[in-house]
């Protein structure tokens, strides 16, 4: 019998090879500009990691499931897995790794430790970039609102209660300083 | 430097020492080393679940640009591993060599990796195959197979069947409250959030060096080295960070295998990373169980009969039973006659393996629903059954346990939920128009220790550094034997650097079975004293030293970095002056024995409350209380996360997840984490975790038991229980989804 094998969930070699394209790209990263030849199919997340060594931004699943690969795009929070390199000139993007500021923790990293908000740390950079845009989003208002918005960010250590409590310490703290 | 001793760095709530590389981003976890000249691996899994592949056209993907090599079973370089490669020391639990022939197990299973420059290219690539099959009919249920019944005597060193007392007679005996029921447990699948992956670069013909996600790098290095019959030591296994794993990266699965293939055929470093969806194949599973618990008591509650018979399943290519009767019926409670069997079948499935708690989570479920059931049965409250049945011996050994402080869990437990305001009629309470449902369950875990070694190195006036070759795989490891480390060799907490995850450092077993902190505490308190041994040597040969001409037996650590013998001391800072030495290092460890006069073993009780929505029978859990007795908690922050998280995937066994096998294909239909739920941020409510009990000396110096595991036992019974308080249904196969209530 004749089968068509594929990688399982890759969808099967109908595209033609030659389709794939270099595309020079300039992506601007945590306030610094890279240029780089990118593949066409390359996502976001795979040209942060790959590319830009930039391994903060995790892959969990590749097919915006989980959020461990969020990021910041224009201050908006995506799932960089779900989007193309090539589609991203011009924006400015925040990764885990351009929140703080010098050497001093964003104040819901430093939440996240102190209520020890991860166990793997495996979801936390996607956590905290959600984290940070919730926040700008007012969408954390009570817990359940925070339970309810995260909930694009799995954790399967189960860390949930206390992403929630760190949340709330970083909104509270937010509204203090306001 | 500091000299000020933090007395007790154990107990302390110290947040995680790795916890600033995680929330930054600069935690490097095994996929994201970069060794020049990387090349990309990608699998292609079998889409039919038994046969054999007649062949495989591989003339497209190889001209795809950026390909180096398509490796299947027709060109991978045969491996001429020792007749005993199977018993290496590490895990290889699916027995099978990748590749190592045409024909297939389990849909899945990798019948090529295509290599190439980049990961879209080897992607791409992957889609070129053409594969033909010779197709043959698979078993995915047991009743496929039912002529593959097996009873096996023993599973890693535990016996299978077992009974005392007559269980027969018991259990035909008048006058007893009786209940026999089957519970089922589907597939479950771990899913870390990090992918299994695995980097393999040769420096030369005969090295290899593996960055790999792995809870056991000592037990990789001697899988891979037996597989490729090297010198053991010619194997590295680099694993700082591990991005979660609740068992599934203990064995050596076969993508690390192809990974060291794909390096050698291309010449240069080859990194594999298992896509979720082949995790649901390539990694492992907790198998299907269905356990028909009978259970007979006298009318106070005293259990006077315990007969608890599993049937699981297992794939063609290793053995693994779930051993669902231990650490559930032989420890849990007493009664003069009990008895479990375990009943093994073999389907076209791929290899299942240890999940968080084999055998005690899905034994735990069904074993305190079975309780749920006898105190209903009885009309008497489930908490006071828990209370009448508490047991000071192991039930079948017989022996006393070290420490036990089950009715404590259960009182504070009681007291924190609130439970003496709860009515006992199912259905009975309700707030607004949701039916509340509160139901409990008694959690267990063994407590365990094996062998290790540890490293120490003192700096004068600086740095303590502590090697073990262990793992942290969000469990907080690093932060435990860095408190510890603090106290066992005297100094302060911030002078500690613990390095683990990587097998050039001393022997570590692998992570699992909750030994960790008990096993490598051990053994840093054993090369504690072995270095304080080596300094007082130091201080008594030193005339100059205030101790010169004690008695050595006297002296010992009297306080941050220092020596005395009750009357004199001395800074550990000083005997290294007084010996010119700069540093000075010393190793030591343990070798576990089994002690036959006492059983270890962690207990707690978990409560939780349900609502069920009367018109949707929709399912939330609303409140979730959980009190363990683990001896000793080193860290009660990062200790609590242990529980929450066993809580949480728990409450996912109970109400949530399920692999669901294709019938037409032998494939996981739910192979992605959109259709695999897992709970989400929204599913959990607020969970009070606390510890009760008392340090369990007899067990280790420390006097802990692990955390990793007991967390997840008895939660799903807790929130089945609580379903059947609230809607009088009492569905006995998870997960407890709402068609199943429905009916
Ligand atoms: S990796 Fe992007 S959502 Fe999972
Ligand atoms: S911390 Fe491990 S997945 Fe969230």
């Amino acid at each position: 019998m004749q089968y068509e094998a594929y990688a399982i969930d890759t969808a099967p070699g109908r595209g033609r090879p030659e389709a794939a394209q270099k595309i020079d790209i300039k992506l601007r990263i945590n306030g610094s500009e890279h240029a780089l030849a990118v593949d066409s199919r390359t996502t976001l997340l795979d040209a942060l990691r790959d590319r830009l060594g930039l391994t903060g931004s995790k892959k969990g699943c590749d097919h915006g499931q989980c959020g461990a690969c969020t990021v910041l795009v224009n201050g908006r929070r995506i799932n960089s897995c779900l989007t193309l390199a090539a589609m991203h000139e011009g924006d400015e993007i925040t990764t885990i790794e351009g929140l703080a500021q010098d050497s001093a923790l964003h104040s819901v990293q430093l939440a996240f430790i102190e209520h020890d908000a991860f166990q793997c740390g495996y979801c936390t950079s996607g956590q905290i970039c959600s984290a940070v845009a919730l926040l700008k989003e007012d969408h954390a208002r009570t817990d359940d609102e925070i339970r309810e918005w995260m909930s694009g960010n799995l954790c399967r250590c189960g860390a949930y209660t206390n992403i929630v409590a760190a949340i709330r310490e970083a909104r509270e703290k937010k509204a203090a300083a306001l | 430097m500091s000299t000020e001793l933090k007395p007790h760095a154990i107990g302390q709530p110290l947040s995680r020492v790795d916890g600033r590389l995680k929330v930054t981003g600069a935690a490097r976890y095994p996929a994201e080393f970069r060794p020049p000249n990387l090349a990309c691996g990608f699998l292609v899994g079998s889409t039919i679940a038994k046969g054999a592949i007649r062949s495989i056209d591989v003339t497209t993907a190889e001209k795809a640009p950026g390909v180096l090599a398509v490796l299947t079973h027709q060109n991978v370089p045969k491996l001429t591993e020792p007749p005993n490669a199977k018993d290496s020391g590490g895990i290889r639990i699916e027995e099978r060599i990748p590749f190592s022939d045409a024909k297939i197990n389990y849909a899945g299973q990798y019948i090529a990796v295509i290599v190439a420059t980049t990961f879209e290219e080897a992607r791409y690539a992957a889609g070129l195959l053409r594969v033909d099959y010779e197709v043959e009919r698979f078993a995915l249920t047991k009743e496929d197979a039912p002529d593959t019944a097996k009873q096996p005597e023993e599973s890693i060193g535990e016996k299978l069947q077992q009974r005392k007392g007559e269980i027969a007679a018991a259990l035909a005996k008048p006058d007893l409250v009786k209940i026999e029921e089957t519970y089922s447990t589907p597939t479950e699948t771990h899913n870390p959030m990090e992918c299994s992956a695995t980097i393999a670069e040769w420096p030369d013909a005969q090295h290899l060096v593996l960055y790999d996600a792995t809870q056991y790098v000592k037990g990789a290095q001697a899988v891979v080295a037996q597989a490729f019959n090297l010198p053991r030591e010619n194997v590295r296994i680099i694993c700082p960070f591990v991005g979660g794993a609740f068992g599934c990266k203990g064995p050596v699965w076969p993508h690390t295998i192809a990974a060291a293939m794909a390096a050698l055929v291309v010449k240069r470093p080859v990194r594999i990373e298992v896509t979720r969806q082949l995790m649901f194949s390539g990694t492992g599973h907790r198998p299907p169980t269905f356990q028909t618990i009978a259970l007979a008591a006298s009318r106070d509650g005293k259990l006077q009969a315990i007969r608890h018979k599993s049937e699981m399943l297992t794939s063609p290519v290793g053995a693994w039973v779930e051993a669902c009767g231990i650490g559930s019926t032989n420890v849990l409670y007493d009664a003069p006659a009990i008895e479990f069997s375990h009943t093994v079948y073999t389907v076209n499935v791929s290899q299942p393996s240890f999940m968080r708690a084999p055998g005690e989570c899905p034994g735990t479920y069904a074993a305190e629903c079975a309780m749920d059931e006898l105190a209903y049965a009885l009309g008497m409250d489930p908490l006071q059954l828990r209370l009448v049945n508490d047991s000071p011996n192991h039930p079948l050994k017989g022996v006393p346990w070290s420490t036990k402080h089950l009715r404590e869990c259960y009182e504070v437990g009681a007291e924190r939920f609130g439970w003496n305001k709860r009515q006992h009629a199912p259905g009975s309470m309700k707030d607004g128009r949701l039916s509340i449902g509160w139901g409990m369950a008694t959690a267990t875990y063994p407590a365990k220790k094996w062998d290790a070694d540890v490293h120490i190195q003192l700096h004068a006036g600086g740095k303590t550094i502590v090697k073990c070759a262990s793992h942290d795989l969000g469990t907080g490891a690093y932060t435990a034997f860095t408190q510890i480390s603090a106290d066992a060799i005297g100094v302060p907490v911030e002078d500690v650097v613990f390095e683990l995850g990587s097998s050039d450092f001393p022997y570590g077993p692998v992570a699992g079975g909750s030994n960790s902190t008990a096993t490598v505490g051990s053994a840093i308190v054993a090369a504690a004293q072995k270095l304080h041994e080596k300094l007082a040597g130091l201080a008594l040969a030193d005339k100059e030293s205030p101790l010169a001409g004690a008695e050595a037996k006297k002296i010992a650590l009297v306080g941050a970095r220092r020596l005395g013998d009750g009357s004199k001391s001395v800074s550990f800072d000083d005997i290294l002056h007084g010996a010119g030495l700069k540093s000075i290092e010393a190793q030591g460890g343990i070798k576990e024995e089994e002690n036959k006069k006492l059983g270890f073993q962690s207990f707690g009780a978990h409560f939780c409350e349900v609502n069920v929505d009367p018109e949707l029978l929709s399912v939330r859990v609303s409140r979730f209380v959980s009190v363990m007795d683990c001896g000793r908690v080193i860290n009660p922050k990062t200790g609590g996360s242990q529980i929450l998280g066993g809580v949480v995937m728990g409450i996912g066994m109970a109400l949530e997840e399920h692999t669901v096998y294709d019938r037409q294909t032998g494939l996981p239909a739910t192979r992605n984490l959109a259709d695999y739920h897992v709970p989400v941020n929204a599913d959990i409510p607020a969970i009070e975790v606390h510890f009760v009990g008392e340090p369990d000396f007899a067990f280790n110096p420390m006097g802990s038991r692990g955390m990793g595991e007991i967390g997840i036992t008895g939660a799903a019974a807790a929130v089945a229980n609580a379903v059947f308080h609230a809607t009088g249904k009492r569905v006995r196969d998870l997960p407890i989804t709402l068609d199943k209530l429905l009916v």
